[in-house]
């Protein structure tokens, strides 16, 4: 067993990691870093970045770099972005320094205060100039803290959005609907730290791990392409003898998911199955089909799967989709640093989509993951027949959703087939409109009534299950 | 313990057959006993259709209860239903002779007498007929006419019939096994009178008795019985359309509906999904909660419909004060009284026996309250038999000759 997962070329890949940066900026974000840091994150370095010196000796953080010597000698930015954002032009320097060398760079930031607000965009401007790819988590207050707050940290994502390449937002106030009400505030503001740690770290696994069928920054930046749009986010962890379902279940109830309900409105959705080598296709099957439920036919899965031996017996699902006008996200692509395809054609990395239908074959295709794609073209395997490819195997019950004719017990349904333009399908709750019938293969069926005396009330054969005389298809 | 208190209730369902074994107690309550139970065979729809493997269960389910309640049993109050049964409204009526004017015991017997000469299929006999009211010289709303003055005593009789052949293939099946029949008795009738009181008889109230192929009802108002029925659609049919639309086989349905089913749309997660666990010689499979409620939903939403529409022929569903009372095996799913209460547009509860004392879990269980029910009707019967009191419901014994 252990040899079999050693050939899957698992340590040949843990040589090409991509140097990966977090970086916490202002006092909220110190916090949601040191939570970071105590969790566990080993394939990243960690800087913390603020105008308090308080609070950056007490961080946990590798690297540390104090804003504004000058400015504000070593005390906070009193809540103001001005100063945060001239703290920050004094400490370019340090900060350009700190934040070389990464392919990516995460910024976790609480919007509303003076550093968040302020120093954030100038860090992401940084980051963005010294080449990598900048992704920013960053809360928002709590309505109780103020208009005023709220508005600078609008102001503070506005911008943000501008420069960095994906934008998640924490909104304080979902996060106060998962804590107990009885809970203290500073439970609350854990929670939004814990959500933020379990976010960065299930993406830079899901970058690091070795993966089969890999996710790489194109199908992130995809899924997270949108502009002030709302981010959805899911973790799920299981070891459970239904895990597959069970981590599914935990992902969808992450307070950004909002149980699922908000993916069926997403454009693309990503999603990574990362599980120890006990984990099976059909496993990953059933979760894909299950989640498959949740989307919309139209929307494009960005499916990736790993094995990773350090994950044992649990099962992990990811999930990352934004909401927002995908208008709006075009422009966010054109001034990529990555010199980057038009939006539509642009394919994710599938490259080892074989894999998942034929175990046997992934030595084989092995050689394609190993490549290290260079940092500046990470979107070049332009693959579009494969994408073509993928669409029918990873989306199976949104196919079988599509409306069809209302022919009643057919035992075996193929998906019909569907136009990008076709209308939703309709709500469970609603019954299929009255159609004409149009052909029967087989006479209606009455079951286990079948040689009973018919019970016909209303010139309706009550024996026939209602939900064939009412022309509702039952999934 | 004199066998005349003892009484036995057996109802032959179309998913279990179910003995009850009551003692009627000095104080005018009744202990249950035991309840002995078999699955089942042979029946659908509430009607004998295999008659050897019928009466192989009842005997099963017979030897059981005797040997929980440790008693004899020889006699027996049958309850039947069937979607033959049928009922109406009647009105009798006998003038007194010129010299008296004194109603006594005879006239009420042939003022029924008088109200059952109405036309009924020839095929059918009369299974009850139960007093609602009496009126004397017009004056409406008699309870106990006798030793009133009048010339003209009118009385207003529910009468409920049903296809001879059907019921004697039940009482058939009893007698050979064999056991004596005391009296046959429709099913949601039987259950009335436990599911519900005395006071909510009066301000009206509607019980839905949603067994395993039937579903049995009975409307009461002022008091009395006004109409009364049953649907061919059970708990069986639910399991059918289960088994059916989400391709599973039937005791899986069973099973499924039993621990999971729901009967409440939109209720579940998008997604949420029961798992059945694979077994010999079927693979697991994944259930979602929505299509399985929304199957579950269908059929109940047709059936209370179906039932509504049937009652809103007469106007009586008006009349009802306290609301539906909603028993049976079918009651145990989970938000059916939603459902009821939202289609009739009033209050709607699941009940069970009351008033009992003896195996608690037994009559908490509205699977049971037919069973029940009978030995209630048989206290009432016998209770009226033997003093001939005029209170309560007299309920008539026209059967008697037919057995």
């Amino acid at each position: 067993m252990i040899q079999l997962s050693h050939n899957y070329s698992l340590p040949e890949r843990e040589e090409d990691i991509i140097p990966i940066k977090v970086v916490g900026v202002g006092g909220a974000g110190t916090n949601a870093l040191d939570r970071i840091v105590l969790d566990g994150i080993d394939k990243a370095d960690v800087i913390a970045i603020n105008t308090d010196v308080q609070s950056l000796a007490s961080s946990v953080a590798t690297a540390k770099v104090q804003l504004g010597r000058g400015v504000t000698r070593g005390l906070g930015a009193g809540g103001d972005p001005e100063l945060g954002y001239q703290a920050a032009v004094e400490s370019a320097d340090e900060i350009r320094q700190a934040l070389v060398d990464a392919r990516m760079i995460f910024i976790c930031t609480g919007l509303g205060g003076g550093t968040g607000s302020g120093a954030t965009p100038l860090v992401a401007q940084l980051a963005r100039e010294a080449g990598s790819l900048v992704i920013a988590f960053a809360t928002l207050p709590f309505s109780f803290e103020g208009k005023r707050r709220a508005a600078q940290a609008q102001e503070g994502l506005a911008r943000l959005n501008q420069i960095a390449d994906a934008v998640i937002c924490f909104e304080n106030d979902c996060m106060g609907d998962i804590v107990a009400p009885k809970a203290g505030i500073h439970q609350a503001f854990a929670v939004a730290d814990i959500t933020i740690s379990q976010s960065v770290r299930s993406i830079v696994n899901l970058i690091q791990r070795p993966g089969l069928i890999r996710i790489g920054f194109d199908d992130l930046l995809r899924a997270l392409r949108s502009e002030n749009g709302r981010c959805l986010f899911g973790f799920g962890e299981s070891d459970s003898d239904n895990r597959a379902h069970d981590a599914l279940g935990q992902a969808l109830k992450n307070p950004l998911m909002n149980k699922g309900k908000m993916l069926a409105d997403a454009a693309h959705v990503l999603v990574q199955v990362a599980g120890g080598p006990g984990m099976t296709l059909s496993e990953v099957e059933i979760l894909m089909q299950e989640l498959g439920r949740h989307i919309n036919d139209q929307t494009q899965i960005l499916f990736g799967t790993a094995v990773d031996s350090r994950m044992g017996n649990r099962l992990s699902v990811t999930i990352i989709s934004s909401l927002g006008n995908e208008s709006g996200a075009e422009t966010k692509q054109a001034i990529m640093h990555t010199p980057a395809a038009p939006p539509a054609p642009m394919p994710p990395i599938w490259e080892q989509q074989q894999p998942i239908e034929t175990p046997a074959t992934v030595g084989a295709s092995d050689g394609m993951v190993d490549l290290p794609p260079p940092a500046e073209d990470l979107v070049q395997f332009p693959q579009p027949e494969l994408v073509q490819d993928v669409q029918p195997t990873v989306e199976p019950p949104a196919a079988k959703a599509a409306p069809e004719p209302p022919c009643v017990i057919i035992p075996r349904l193929k998906p019909a087939p569907k136009g990008p333009g076709e209308p939703k399908q309709p709500k469970p709750e609603k019954f299929a409109h009255a159609k004409q019938e149009v052909l029967q293969f087989e006479p209606i069926t009455r079951g286990r009534f079948e040689k009973s005396e018919p019970t016909i009330v209303e010139g309706q054969d009550l024996d026939v299950p209602t939900f064939l005389r009412k022309n509702f298809r039952v999934k | 313990m004199a066998s005349s208190d003892l009484m036995v209730g057996l109802e032959i369902g179309t998913s279990k057959i179910c003995v009850v074994v009551g003692e009627n107690r000095p104080d005018g309550t009744i202990k249950i006993l035991g309840v002995g139970q078999a699955p089942s065979r042979g029946v659908r729809k509430g009607e004998i259709v295999d008659f050897e493997t019928a009466m192989k269960c009842v005997h099963e389910a017979v030897v059981d209860a005797e040997q929980k309640s440790d008693v004899m049993i020889r006699s027996v109050y049958v309850g039947v239903s069937g979607s033959h049964i049928q009922s109406f409204n009647n009105r009798g009526c006998v003038l007194l002779p010129e010299d008296r004017d004194e109603i006594d015991e005879q006239d009420i017997e042939d003022v029924k007498i008088s109200a059952r000469e109405v036309s009924i299929p020839a095929q059918n006999a009369f299974l009850h007929s139960i007093i609602q009211h009496y009126h004397v010289d017009g004056q409406d709303g008699v309870l106990n006419p006798v030793g009133m003055l009048g010339q003209k005593l009118e009385a207003d009789f529910h009468i409920i019939h049903g296809v001879r052949t059907r019921i004697q293939n039940t009482i058939r099946c009893v007698k050979e096994l064999p056991l004596e029949v005391e009296d046959v008795v429709f099913n949601a009738l039987a259950s009335a009178q436990v599911v519900l009181t005395q006071h909510q008889k009066s301000l009206g109230a509607l019980v839905i008795d949603i067994g395993g192929g039937t579903t049995d009802y009975i409307l009461y108002v002022d008091g009395a019985v006004k109409e009364c029925g049953s649907l061919a659609v059970g708990g069986d049919h639910i399991t059918n359309d289960i088994s059916m639309g989400l391709r599973i086989p039937m005791t899986r349905a069973e099973k499924l509906k039993i621990e999971e089913g729901g009967v409440t749309l939109g209720n579940c997660l998008p997604g949420e999904t029961v798992l059945l666990k694979d077994d010999s010689g079927f693979a697991g499979k994944e259930i979602e909660r929505e299509s399985l409620n929304t199957i579950i939903h269908l059929r109940l939403r047709e059936t209370f419909e179906l039932l509504k529409r049937k009652l809103e022929e007469q106007s009586f569903i008006n009349y009802i004060g306290e609301g539906i009372f909603i028993t049976g095996g079918c009651s145990l799913l989970n938000g059916i009284h939603h459902l009821a209460g939202d289609i009739f547009e009033m209050p709607a509860r699941v009940a069970h026996a009351q008033t009992m004392s003896g195996l608690t879990s037994a009559f908490e269980n509205p699977q049971f309250s037919t069973a029940i029910g009978l030995i209630k009707y048989a206290q009432a019967v016998q209770a009226d038999r033997r003093p001939r009191r005029g209170i309560g419901r007299i309920f008539g014994r026209f059967f008697t000759g037919m057995r």
